[in-house]
């Protein structure tokens, strides 16, 4: 009964990726007073791109083509670590955060690698942003993830959870406030979200994602959408499931998985509409300006793992 | 327990997290409207929590004391920056020294030398180490905050700050100061936001500029 929750969650994760970027697009359009997509257009542009042809460009060799491949695998990999619904997820016990960043970083190692390999000066350009980004991502992410670890004494994503969801929020200390701040903020850098990246957009100057995915089309290109995708989708509900996972069910009965299911869905809901809301607020930062941003982050990132030490 | 002392309690409890936040981001503050705004939901957090002791402890007195941080530092002083720094025509820039990255480093550093430092105090006297790590390390950012900003707005601002955490180190270690001191202080305080505002202007005026670091000469 666990293991089919389990894996049930992990599709779910799974397949709801395309519709929060969808939910994103259209939330994004009302603000900007166009009435926007279906937000079913994700999955519309998924299907459209796995039945077309995969062209490679003749410089490429065949990394190329396993690329996105690796990526979209490790991004799973990395989803099946996250819970949803109740605490337990398919790898929650038995790998831990640290495992969880790594997997992300793994799928983004080949994607730099399959921009290079393009051949196109746009995909190494791409390609060199993004790793300049990750790895001042990196940092951060793995410091706010180890304070929770840390305050909660266990590094699996499962015992961190049900450390959390059995206090209340005022329980939390200065340590998890400081985390939380921190990781939001790398989440947007690492999701490639407005401040760092535009999702959006095509000016060349600017681009990073779309910059390495120019020189890929078809199945391809479906794979690497549908991670990133996912890599937003896993990444908010990480979140939710460290700071603020109340309603998630604590015990396997049918009422407590239908409150966590809404508690969920709310939450994820309401993330989006601030992301959203956040995107069409505030402009894009010059590529110079990215790493003050992280820096920010590190700083609460370091003051979150040492303010543990101070715990009461 | 009634859920108005259970909501007293806990905003005590938390109320250091928020003053630590508001810190950072006055820090990281690229706009000095910013830095305003920031300063005064500083003191809203303050006034919750003095708030919050005046529940807990039945003091009517403190209740007035809230009523005057809520009138005179959310409300008065914010808006008299607001307007000084409106009429000044100025660009709206804080110009630093350091750059936004540098400074919450700096100010995260400030942070953990106060919570260093606090400890012993703290379980010497048997007081809330976060609480007045919090207050030590508002005093230390109100002192970064005048040292690295150029413009004698910020300044100013700087030291509300600093004076900020004075007041909550009263508050924390001796639940405040009499009524009647803590009035004159917000007298006094209303004032010198005035008396400032004037001198920025004489210093608009004389020189053209409110940039601090270029303030070199006399001139007559």
């Amino acid at each position: 009964m666990t293991r089919a929750l389990d894996v049930l969650q992990f599709l779910v994760l799974v397949g709801t990726a395309p519709l929060l970027s969808g939910i994103i697009g259209q939330v994004k359009a009302r603000i900007q007073n166009r009435r926007g997509a279906s937000v079913l257009r994700p999955y519309a542009e998924l299907w459209k791109l796995f039945r077309k042809e995969d062209l490679i460009p003749p410089t490429a060799s065949p990394l190329f083509r396993l690329c996105p491949v690796i990526l979209w695998a490790a991004t799973l990999a990395a989803a099946a670590f996250v819970p949803v619904l109740d605490t337990s997820s398919l790898l929650g016990n038995r790998g831990d955060i640290i495992l969880l960043v790594y997997l992300l970083a793994l799928g983004r190692f080949f994607l730099v690698q399959g921009a290079m390999d393009g051949g196109s000066s746009f995909g190494g350009m791409g390609a060199s942003r993004e790793a300049m980004v990750s790895t001042l991502t990196e940092a951060p992410l793995l410091l706010g993830l180890i304070a929770v670890a840390i305050v909660s004494h266990g590094t699996s994503v499962a015992s961190i959870v049900q450390w959390t969801a059995d206090r209340r929020l005022f329980e939390l200390s200065s340590a998890h406030a400081f985390a939380c701040v921190a990781l939001v903020m790398v989440t947007i850098a690492e999701t490639g979200r407005v401040p760092i990246d535009n999702p959006s957009t095509h000016l060349e100057l600017t681009m990073i994602h779309e910059a390495m995915v120019l020189e890929y089309s078809g199945p391809s290109l479906a794979l690497i959408e549908w991670a990133s995708a996912i890599k937003l989708n896993l990444m908010l509900a990480l979140l939710v499931a460290l700071f603020a996972p109340w309603g998630i069910a604590t015990s396997v009965s049918l009422p407590a998985l239908v409150i966590a299911a809404c508690a969920f869905l709310l939450k994820m809901t309401l993330l989006a509409v601030a992301l959203a809301a956040l995107e069409s607020s505030v402009a894009k930062l010059r590529m110079y300006l990215v790493p003050e941003y992280l820096g920010m982050a590190c700083a609460l990132s370091v003051l979150a793992v040492v303010f543990t030490a101070f715990k009461r | 327990m009634g859920l108005v002392e259970f909501a007293a309690a806990k905003t005590l409890a938390s109320s250091a997290v928020f003053l630590f936040i508001t810190v950072l981001l006055i820090a990281a503050a690229k706009r000095t409207a910013t830095c305003i705004a920031l300063f005064a939901v500083q003191c809203a957090v303050i006034t919750a929590q003095i708030v919050a002791m005046a529940f807990l402890h039945r003091s009517a007195e403190a209740f007035a004391v809230a009523a005057m941080v809520l009138l005179v530092k959310v409300i008065a002083i914010p808006y008299a920056l607001l307007r000084i720094l409106r009429r000044l025509k100025v660009s709206p820039a804080v110009t630093a020294s350091t750059t936004p990255g540098q400074s919450v480093f700096i100010v995260a550093a400030l942070m953990l030398l106060a919570f260093a430092v606090v400890q012993p105090y703290a379980r010497a006297f048997a007081l809330d180490s976060e609480m007045l790590a919090a207050a030590t390390a508002i005093v230390l950012t109100g002192g970064f905050l005048m040292v690295s900003r150029k413009r004698a707005l910020m300044q100013v601002i700087g030291l509300l700050v600093l004076e900020n955490g004075i007041f909550l180190a009263a508050l924390t270690t001796t639940f405040g100061m009499p009524f009647v001191i803590e009035m004159g202080i917000f007298f006094d305080l209303l004032v010198c936001v005035l008396l400032m505002g004037v001198f920025v202007f004489r210093i608009r005026e004389t020189f053209e500029h409110v940039d601090v670091s270029r303030l070199r000469r006399l001139r007559g």
